[in-house]
């Protein structure tokens, strides 16, 4: 097996970053001994012999006697023990990266103009293979893994009888130290009475369950995890920290660090221009939703679709804009533009953030084809695969939170719209009967973000009394 | 070269270096057998005919029949080792180390050492070990891992006709106590010894008996054979075994089963005894301390099962390790991934 | 008494050294200056000297936990011994014994020993060894000596050892000295044989004496009996002497089950020293002032071991793994 070794440029001292070949005192073909002087090498502060640290023949010289700097690290000549056919010689040239980190690395990239893969870094780049000559005892295994890799013994305490190194102290070496993350202490609750495995004590810890209060089925009778695990409450699903909370635990909490991605950039300027630039101010209206419930599920039924709530409210929304055309509008410079019909944005939570496909002339459509489109849309958001055409412009935008238990929020305008309307969560309410008793109804917040500029208070008060009657007498949505 | 049996390499060792040194004295129970009685001295010549003849060419100062005090007879021979002689004591049982521990434990092991270095303490203990006679629990155990744990003991368990001349004629010339672990089942086996009557065997020197490259099998005394038995099985699949013979725990050849793990990666330890607080927990103690880097297996252990030694036959032979155990564990340790 | 001045004289330094010894311990363990357990011989100084007087380095003793007077008497160095209490680098064990294991075998002193009745054992193996040696140019054998107390008298390896000294007609000597304490318990209650260990061995088959262990006469004589019927090759042999601890059994005992009054009178009535110094002027043996100089050379001579061992070397953590083996 020929062992081919690369000469690369040396590094003397931390600041040399680049070294220039005075002289070569061998030629190609020939072969040089131990301690030989093989080359001259200067630096902008000296001019240095650098001496053979083995016996080779040179194959080939990458880099001859010049004027030229090269970096640190750079391939200079190619040494073997004179078995390797030219074309492994032209194989290891060519397949050659630096060091990693080394100065070379991103110069001698730049010059072959295209990357290397990463699969051949083999051993190129390890340290030199060396031969090892010492009195220490060092058992072979190590020894030959010190001399494959180039490690230097002296450094290394030997954990061996007597010092004897040992093939993992050489790993070690290798290795480095580990970056160990302490956990530190974690305090448990004094429960002296208790017979519990530690880790059932602290998995009750973390869920505040007391001991005493178990009974213990693990070896000889003691407390174990399976039986604090029963008593652990089921719906809080994840280790969700009970009432009296985890005993702190110190962790690693170091920041996880996400680049935007397009999507999200063009979000997060145009949400920043949005809040920044534009007057919003809000409306709140409550809706009661019984009857459309109620209707829901007879349409559903006659309709065979699956139209969900939030379909309905877009459609409720988009039937009232079409009513106020002057709040279905975009903002262009000093201009207002109104439009007849409602192109509604529905804000979706996808991988990618959030998005807003836009289903167009909404006024227009009947409840399954508002259903089907939302549904289509989602579904798109959900694989990415929106086009550009299906988010772009848009009229209003309806933003549903109340599958998640919000009771209201305010939502930023989505320019060029004029408004967004923001959903919260159907809750069940006390609310005064005609005849002057209380009963339960199922109450919708929303909240109206308006853009001043172009639709004044009294205009958007009116547009939601409109969409609020609509979703209390739903039959006219159908009208 | 002549073809011995484990129990003669025993005896002619001792009878011989008894021939070249006039301080070497053999003591305990039965050593002559049938004092005081009608059929006279050496009517018996020690029950595992391993002093037969001693009486008659050394004589009752330095052959001693002792009675039925083991801490006395272990005793003695400190006290034997003190003054200067290389008393051999003779534990009929090494399960009667019980009644004499106090004296190896807490007097011959550390004479030395509370004296400051100034003294020498050359004792050997024969201890005559091991399961395989249905001799039940009291008279079958193997108390290596005691002994092996008590610094200023050195222990030996040879496996061999040869090693048993080697190492006992070393125990007899070390200037240190010495534990020379005799297993009862391994007396009748033959093997080559060496005619050379200075050969010894320095302690703290494993015997690799089989080379390969696949797993280590460490074992001692009688396990060896059985370990050899299952390596030359596994051999016939392609799987190659290091069997190293300890030979002494105490020295312990660490070096020798370090330099096989970082090789084969993968260790089998071979131990008659119980599995807690054992030899077999103690090489897997220092080779997962300092081999761990080279481990490609988690160490599994063949040994007794945490119980007393049972009596009947298939109680005993269930109790011990055995080939096929030691081959399973192989295969276990190879198939891990 | 068939002593020389020379011997007696001898003979008071020697009990005086010990004495004077243990008294030093006694004040500097009280300052906390002295690690570990110590056991001191006080009070019973003349079965020690009247026995050890007796013996050249080629005999052995086996001693107790108690067994800084045996070590003295038999010769083993003062300041050396000191130095090995302090725990310095410097001691006879070089700081890895202590008070319990002081032992120097090129003087026959095997040992003193921290397990109660191991000693006996380990005399009779010296035994066999002096009988395999055989008789010296005068036709004596060398001895071994187990130094026992009324505590070890119980334990089973005594027995077995005075058992197997008797079967191998071992020159061996149990001397058991009752000081009428094992530890912090009563004689009377924890021995069973009526009022007396000697008739124990007596059963085993050897010929015994006792003494008064506080008359150094009486000891000194009955030890040349004895000796001379064992150097002869006639066996084992047992004497008990009846003696007094001074101190508890080991130094920061309360002593707590001693009689009222009961240290001053056998302090007063059973000083084996006093004794001696009462017997020897009143026979005119010895003049008052002779004994006064040993007195006032003792002590200097204790003051300045005890000197030596405060500034003597420590040990150092390296030496802990010294002397475990001679080649490991």
């Amino acid at each position: 097996m020929s062992k081919i070794r690369a000469f690369t440029m040396p590094k003397w001292g931390i600041e040399m970053t680049e070294g220039t070949i005075a002289e070569w005192k061998f030629g190609e073909g020939d072969s040089f001994s131990k301690g030989d002087l093989i080359c001259l090498i200067e630096t902008d502060k000296i001019t240095n012999e650098v001496e053979a640290e083995y016996d080779a023949t040179v194959r080939k010289i990458v880099v001859p006697s010049s004027d030229q700097p090269e970096p640190v690290g750079a391939l200079l000549a190619v040494f073997d023990d004179g078995s390797a056919s030219d074309d492994d010689i032209a194989r290891f040239v060519n397949d050659f990266v630096p060091a990693q980190g080394g100065v070379a690395e991103g110069k001698q990239k730049k010059k072959e103009g295209e990357p290397k893969e990463a699969a051949i870094e083999g051993h190129e780049d390890k340290p030199k293979a060396v031969t090892i000559d010492t009195n220490r005892p060092i058992s072979p295994e190590a020894l030959k893994l010190a001399e494959a890799e180039g490690v230097d013994i002296s450094d290394i305490e030997g954990s061996g009888r007597e010092g004897r190194i040992t093939f993992q102290d050489v790993q070690q070496a290798l290795r480095g130290p580990s970056t160990a993350s302490p956990k530190g202490t974690a305090v448990l609750p004094e429960e002296t009475d208790v017979f519990a495995s530690p880790l059932a004590r602290r998995i009750a810890a973390i869920h505040g369950i007391e001991l005493g209060s178990i009974k213990g089925t693990g070896a000889r009778g003691r407390i174990s995890k399976k039986d604090v695990l029963a008593k652990v409450p089921e719906d809080t699903g994840s280790s969700a920290p009970a009432s009296f909370g985890a005993p702190f635990e110190a962790v690693a909490n170091e920041a996880k660090v996400i680049p935007f991605d397009k999507i999200r950039k063009v979000v997060a300027k145009r949400l920043t221009a949005a809040k920044q630039n534009i007057p919003h101010f809000y409306l709140r209206v409550s809706v009661r939703a019984d009857k459309m419930l109620e209707l829901r599920k007879t349409a559903n039924l006659v309709l065979g679709t699956k139209a969900s709530v939030n379909d309905y409210i877009v459609m409720g929304a988009a039937k009232a804009l079409a009513k106020h055309p002057e709040v279905n509008v975009q903002l262009h410079g000093e201009e207002i533009h109104s439009f007849a019909h409602a192109d509604v944005a529905v804000a979706v939570a996808s991988p990618k953030g959030l998005v807003t496909p836009i289903v167009r002339q909404a006024n227009r459509m009947r409840i399954d084809q508002i259903a089907a489109k939302t549904k289509e849309l989602i579904g798109k958001a959900g694989e990415g695969k929106l086009g550009f055409e299906e988010m772009d412009g848009g009229t209003f935008t309806v933003s549903n939170l109340g599958m998640f238990g919000i009771e209201n929020f305010d939502a930023i305008i989505n320019p060029p719209q004029g408004a967004i309307l923001a959903v919260g969560g159907a809750e069940r309410r006390a609310v005064e009967t005609d005849d002057g008793g209380i009963e339960f109804a199922t109450m919708i917040s929303f909240t109206l973000s308006v853009d001043h500029r172009a639709i004044d208070g009294a205009l958007g008060a009116q547009f939601l009394s409109t969409f609020k009657g609509l979703l209390e007498n739903p039959e006219e949505l159908f009208a | 070269m002549a073809i011995k049996m484990y129990r003669d390499a025993v005896r002619d060792t001792i009878f011989e270096e008894m021939k070249r040194d006039s301080d070497v004295v053999v003591l305990g129970e039965d050593v002559v057998g049938g004092m005081g009685t009608a059929g006279g001295p050496e009517a018996i010549g020690g029950i595992w005919s391993t002093s037969g003849g001693f009486y008659e060419a050394f004589g009752p100062d330095r052959v001693i029949d002792t009675p039925i005090s083991e801490s006395a007879i272990v005793g003695a021979a400190g006290g034997l080792a003190l003054s200067g002689k290389r008393p051999i004591a003779e534990l009929m049982f090494a399960d009667f180390i019980g009644v004499s521990l106090d004296q190896i434990w807490n007097q011959i092991a550390k004479f030395r050492y509370m004296f400051g270095g100034k003294t020498k303490c050359p004792a050997i203990i024969r201890c005559i070990y091991g399961a395989g006679y249905n001799a039940a629990a009291q008279h079958s155990q193997s108390p290596h891992a005691i002994l092996t744990g008590m610094p200023g003991l050195k222990v030996v368990m040879p496996s061999t006709p040869a090693d048993v001349a080697g190492l006992m004629r070393q125990a007899i010339r070390d200037d240190d106590p010495v534990i020379f672990m005799e297993h009862k089942a391994l007396y009748g086996i033959k093997g080559e010894v060496p005619d050379d009557l200075d050969y010894t065997i320095p302690f703290g020197h494993a015997r690799l008996t089989r080379a390969g490259q696949d797993v280590t099998i460490l074992a001692t005394g009688m396990m060896v054979g059985m370990a050899e038995r299952a390596a030359d099985k596994l051999a016939e699949d392609g799987i190659g075994a290091d069997v190293i013979d300890l030979r002494t725990t105490s020295p312990l050849d660490e070096e020798a089963i370090l330099d096989s793990v970082e090789v084969t990666g993968r260790l089998v330890i071979v131990d008659e005894a119980p599995p807690r607080c054992s030899l077999a927990t103690d090489l897997a103690a220092i080779v997962a301390n300092k081999a761990f880097a080279s481990l490609k297996a988690p160490i599994e252990m063949v040994t007794a099962p945490h119980t007393p030694i049972p009596f009947a036959r298939e109680l005993e032979s269930a109790y011990l390790p055995n080939p096929d155990k030691i081959e399973a564990a192989v295969r276990k340790a190879l198939a891990y991934n | 008494m068939q002593l020389s001045r020379e011997d007696l004289l001898e003979a008071y330094r020697r009990m005086k050294i010990i004495r004077d010894f243990e008294d030093f311990l006694h004040e500097e363990i009280a300052k906390g200056e002295i690690a570990g357990f110590t056991h001191l011989y006080a009070g019973q100084e003349a079965v020690a000297v009247g026995v050890c007087e007796h013996l050249t380095d080629n005999d052995k003793i086996v001693s107790t936990h108690r067994g800084h007077g045996h070590c003295l008497a038999k010769g083993c160095d003062v300041e050396a011994m000191m130095k090995e209490i302090w725990g310095s680098r410097e001691g006879l064990c070089k700081g890895k014994g202590g008070s319990m294991h002081i032992a120097d075998v090129d003087k026959g002193m095997l040992g003193a020993n921290g397990i109660v009745g191991a000693g006996a054992p380990i005399a009779v193996g010296a035994a066999i060894a002096a009988k395999i040696d055989g008789k010296d140019e005068n036709g004596k054998l060398r001895v071994a000596i187990a130094f026992s107390g009324d505590g070890a008298c119980n334990q089973g390896t005594t027995f077995e050892a005075m058992n197997m000294a008797v079967v191998t007609h071992a020159p061996a000597i149990f001397v058991f000295e009752n000081n009428h304490y094992s530890e912090h318990t009563g004689f009377e209650y924890a021995v069973g044989t009526d009022k007396d260990i000697a008739s124990r061995a007596e059963a085993f088959g050897m010929k015994v004496w006792r003494a008064d262990g506080t008359d150094f006469s009486a000891v000194h004589d009955t030890m040349s009996e004895v000796l001379e019927y064992v150097r002869a090759g006639n066996g084992p042999a047992a004497v008990e002497f009846d003696t007094e601890r001074f101190y508890g059994h080991f130094e920061g005992d309360p002593q707590r089950y001693r009689a009222k009054g009961e240290l001053d009178r056998i302090r007063a009535e059973r000083d084996c020293i006093k004794k001696f110094r009462e017997t020897v002027t009143e026979a005119k043996l010895l003049e008052g002032e002779e004994l006064d100089k040993i007195d006032a050379e003792v002590a200097t001579r204790i003051e300045k071991a005890v000197e030596a061992a405060r500034k003597a070397e420590r040990p150092t953590a390296e030496d802990v793994l010294v002397d475990v083996y001679i080649d490991y």
